[in-house]
């Protein structure tokens, strides 16, 4: 394998936009998701400015309060569904194929079908702002703040018809890599020997699918609660707003870790390429993530300690919680044993990934001090939250996904990003991170309530927001840089090669970007790392059952004939339909009728596509 | 095809420029937090460090106990991880390091550590979860808080008071607070006093507060409740008990007369200038239940929900465009106000003593 001469780059996404349309392609899929989700992360980036602009000094009033709320929801929720999840499923969708030894994933169209569904639920969420106004309740949406007595415009619908549109994406796309992952691994490749971030993957897959249907029975409610009059969240028919933050929360703690997981399967595939070790205690690693999953069901009152649920309910959902600690800890061991011994490299993915370390202990351990109930009824609702939040899914998740794009830009695009602005992206990132959320701690100790769009000078909370805006900016600087990075490297980054990194995965036996079909022929694993066994020799085998030796799988360079799916534009109608129809339940039935129309005559047509 | 693929070909290009961005970002950042840090030493009346009650302390103490163990783990981890990147930092010539795969005492002891941390962390935790959620005794005085968008509603059943936006307490006397909610969610908070209670609409939450030291403590929603969620602030009084009762005896009169001319004129307009619909002034008009009850209003310390002062130039603004202090406040008057009725209510109002 890995013979392919550097200087050869595929044409993997030359073709028109027709081609980019109608693929079916993963890879070209991931280029759509990475392009798509960092446009909303700059777009929710934005909107945290203004929030951060806002509250720079006491009494301000550039953001009316309104419009506060709309950008602190909007945030909240592009954040979450718009950029980091399906940021994470560019990664899926880059690499999953790749790293198992397949040639696409199991659906390939169905997989078209994600990325339109989001691309299309994330533009139906962001129309709101231009059609009579933003939700302005919150990313939670806590009843009966959403109720029509409350919230008579269409923002709500908008927000609830936007996440049930977000939630088919997810789900579609969970269970297609559950599926590959389950069904197409390269022979050899046992549960045992898949990358970390593979098994992440599937653990994230199954999170999804068990978390999701939660918030889409309590959106349905709250939509029979708009549209039907009932009154599921409403106390004056019988109904219990509480009701709606238990669904919420079933299906927004599990969020969490949707959201954290796959940055740390990230990072334990880039720790060992920098240390040149493999990574220490493997199935624990392993293992651990599944129990953080497990667990995560079992801790969301947690977030509900302030509502009064009664002492024994506090105590067994503290325990609950308490118990993530643990293997969230032994992973941070691990990580760090993995790096203990190991020749380390500080190539810019190497500080992203280490900052994901850094960072996240951090927010690790403010998270055990919200589990305790006493502690969390005073900082509950205030910026020690916020502070804690960010430490986790910033410090966590985006550093984590900024050492995985660094560390595959150059696997995908076959171009090196430039190592020098790359450092300096991430220690402007690591300062303004710091400086933003850092202080966030202390406002919550002082007191300082979130979702405040001001606050009196008296209350000693100003020099704090104004280093938190301080800091906020600087990220936005940092971020610009990534930006002017990344596409000056597209056209004109160095030569990546094959294998950039001295990388242990299968995705580095290929040339970059990977050709269309990926492997010219089905690789036979039988280690962890095999292409650094196949450099350096083995041992990582982490098998109970040996399999037999590889055959060298050397090909020439001749292009294989290999059969691959062929582009289809069923998909990008589906999605279209059902995303109409949507609009028509809030602009006029017409377009239900029309949405419904085209969503079932392009079912029709998908499944009698003939086969290529 | 071997040496290729080892990374080292690829050494960081980070030329001068580069470099010295990096060390100006670095200095200005570190001067700019020292200077901060500096300023940072004010005054923070809402702290949650500063407890004046057993169930505050009892929160109090669990947030050290935490803080400092979380500082020790922190410290050694961190330590650890940076420890660790400088001592195995890549140096020129080094060989393949060795390939360990695991270690199953590590990991069994590194599974435990954080076990018994949780364990006792819980062990401490409990007890004040069961302790802080004493039920009040049945002589404690019994008060309804109740929030509405954008005020808090203080009565006192027994007693027959009604008020808003200052709630007085006795000093030493337990209280039951009954939380409720009229609207949407709203937050129980006076970090002084102890943790937040959420006042659910629909739902009935009591819990049991007992203040030890006089003075006056800052309190404030902290569940996003809408527009002026940022202005919905409370005071709560903690006074010696003969103060209290005093209180409470003068609350239960009806407002002190007008005396001036000008103040007469507000009094006669409260119709007219469509107050009564929402607000009572007993004594004059009980019909309004929507608004605070402003019987006494001039006695207490703040308007608008704690976010202004009880002086002359706010209570005309707020007259004149309670909207550009307080956006989207309940507040509708039937016609704008003239500056003469502003002066006019606003003498009356100051003078509800």
């Amino acid at each position: 394998m890995a013979t392919t001469t550097v200087s050869v780059r595929p044409n993997t996404y030359a073709g028109t936009a027709w081609s980019w349309i109608t693929t079916v392609d993963h890879k070209r899929i991931a280029v759509l998701y990475f392009v798509t989700s960092l446009a909303f992360f700059a777009l929710g980036g934005v909107e945290a400015l203004l929030i951060r602009l806002q509250l720079s000094r006491p009494e301000l009033d550039l953001v009316h309060p309104d419009r506060f709320a709309e950008l602190f929801t909007m945030h909240g929720t592009t954040m979450v569904f718009l950029a980091l999840m399906p940021l994470s499923a560019a990664f899926f969708n880059l690499l999953v194929p790749l790293m198992i030894g397949a040639r696409d994933v199991a659906f390939p169209r169905l997989n078209a079908l994600s990325y339109w569904v989001y691309l299309f639920g994330g533009i139906f969420l962001n129309i709101s702002f231009i059609a009579g106004g933003a939700p302005a309740m919150g990313w939670f949406g806590y009843a009966p703040l959403t109720a029509t007595e409350f919230a008579d415009t269409h923002a709500v619908d908008f927000w609830a018809f936007g996440l049930q549109i977000l939630g088919v994406s997810s789900i579609l796309a969970s269970i297609n890599f559950i599926v590959t992952i389950i069904n197409m691994r390269a022979p050899g490749m046992t549960f045992n020997r898949m990358p970390m971030f593979v098994w992440m993957t599937l653990i994230t897959g199954f999170l999804i699918i068990f978390a999701f249907p939660v918030i889409t029975i309590g959106l349905v409610l709250l939509l029979f609660d708009r549209y039907l009059g009932t009154s599921f969240f409403l106390y004056q028919g019988g109904g219990d707003p509480v009701l709606w933050q238990h669904l919420f929360w079933v299906f927004g703690h599990p969020e969490v870790y949707i959201l954290i997981l796959p940055a740390m399967g990230i990072v334990s595939d880039v720790l060992p390429t920098f240390s040149r070790k493999p990574l220490f205690g493997y199935a624990v690693v392993a293992y651990s993530g599944a129990a953080i999953a497990l667990v995560g069901f079992g801790v969301w009152t947690h977030h509900m300690f302030t509502v009064g649920l009664g002492p024994v309910a506090d105590t067994a959902f503290a325990i609950s919680t308490m118990a993530v600690a643990v293997p969230t800890g032994v992973k941070i061991f691990n990580w760090i044993a993995t790096l203990w011994g190991g020749s380390i490299s500080l190539r810019t993915p190497m500080l992203f990934a280490i900052g994901f370390i850094a960072m996240f202990i951090l927010g690790g351990l403010t998270g055990v001090s919200l589990g305790s109930p006493p502690v969390d009824t005073q900082v509950q609702d205030t910026y020690y939250v916020v502070a804690h939040l960010h430490y986790v899914l910033f410090g966590g998740t985006i550093f984590g996904l900024f050492a995985g794009i660094y560390f595959w830009f150059p696997k995908m695009t076959g171009r090196m990003l430039s190592e020098g602005w790359g450092k300096v992206h991430f220690w402007l990132m690591m300062i303004g991170f710091n400086l933003a959320f850092g202080p966030q701690h202390q406002l919550g100790i002082d007191g300082m309530p979130r979702r405040i769009h001001t606050y009196g000078a008296d209350m000693g909370w100003d020099v704090w927001n104004l280093m938190s805006t301080v800091g906020a900016w600087t990220i936005g600087l940092s971020m610009l840089i990534f930006a002017i990075n990344a596409v000056r490297s597209m056209r004109s980054g160095r030569d990546a090669g094959p294998d950039p990194w001295d990388g242990g995965t299968l995705e580095w036996s290929m040339s970059s970007p990977p050709p269309v079909y990926n492997f010219a022929e089905v690789p036979v694993v039988d280690d962890r790392y095999p292409v650094w066994k196949e450099k350096h020799g083995g041992g990582h085998t982490g098998a109970v059952v040996a399999e037999p030796p590889v055959a060298d799988t050397e090909h020439d360079d001749e292009e294989p004939h290999i059969h691959m799916p062929n582009p289809s534009y069923w998909p990008i109608l589906v999605a279209a339909g059902m995303v109409l129809a949507a609009c028509g339940l809030i602009f006029h039935q017409v377009f239900v009728l029309l949405g419904a129309l085209i969503f079932g005559i392009s079912l029709i047509g998908w499944i009698e596509e003939p086969p290529g | 095809m071997r040496a290729l693929m080892h990374g080292t070909h690829l050494r960081p290009r980070a030329t001068g420029a580069v470099q010295r961005v990096i060390r100006r970002v670095s200095l200005g950042a570190a001067l700019l937090l020292a200077a901060l840090v500096l300023a940072a030493c004010g005054v923070t009346p809402q702290t949650i460090l500063e407890p004046t009650t057993e169930a505050a302390r009892a929160s109090h103490w669990l947030f050290l106990v935490v803080f400092w163990a979380g500082l020790a783990v922190f410290v050694v981890v961190e330590g650890a991880l940076l420890y660790t990147i400088w001592r195995f930092r890549r140096r020129r010539g080094d060989t393949l390091p060795a390939q360990t795969h695991g270690n199953l005492k590590l990991e069994i002891g590194w599974t435990i550590a954080p076990t018994i941390l949780v364990v006792l962390l819980a062990a401490f935790t409990v007890p004040v979860i069961f302790a802080n959620a004493q039920e009040p005794e049945d002589d404690a005085i019994r008060v309804e808080a109740i929030g509405h968008q954008w005020w808090f509603e203080f009565s006192y059943p027994d007693l027959g008071v009604v008020t808003a936006n200052e709630l007085h307490l006795p000093v030493g006397k337990p209280a039951a607070i009954i939380i409720k909610s009229e609207d949407v969610l709203h937050s129980f908070w006076v970090p002084a006093l102890r943790g937040k209670l959420d006042m659910v609409p629909g739902r009935t939450s009591v819990f049991r507060i007992l203040p030890e030291q006089t003075g006056t403590f800052p309190g404030q929603c902290a569940e996003f409740c809408g527009t002026a969620h940022a202005l919905m602030r409370f005071t709560v009084v903690v006074e010696e008990p003969e103060e209290f009762d005093a209180w409470a005896a003068h609350q239960l009169t009806d407002r002190v007369p007008p005396t001036s001319e000008l103040a007469q004129a507000g009094e006669a307009l409260l119709t007219p200038a469509g107050c009564a619909l929402c607000h009572t002034i007993r004594g004059v008009t009980e019909i309004g239940t929507i608004g605070p009850d402003l019987t006494h209003v001039g006695s207490r310390t703040h308007i608008a929900a704690n976010t202004m002062g009880m002086t002359r130039s706010d209570l005309e603004h707020w007259l004149r465009d309670s909207d550009d202090m307080k956006p989207g406040n309940l507040m509708i008057l039937p016609r704008p106000l003239t500056e003469d009725e502003i002066e006019a209510l606003t003498e009356y109002l100051m003078g509800l003593k």
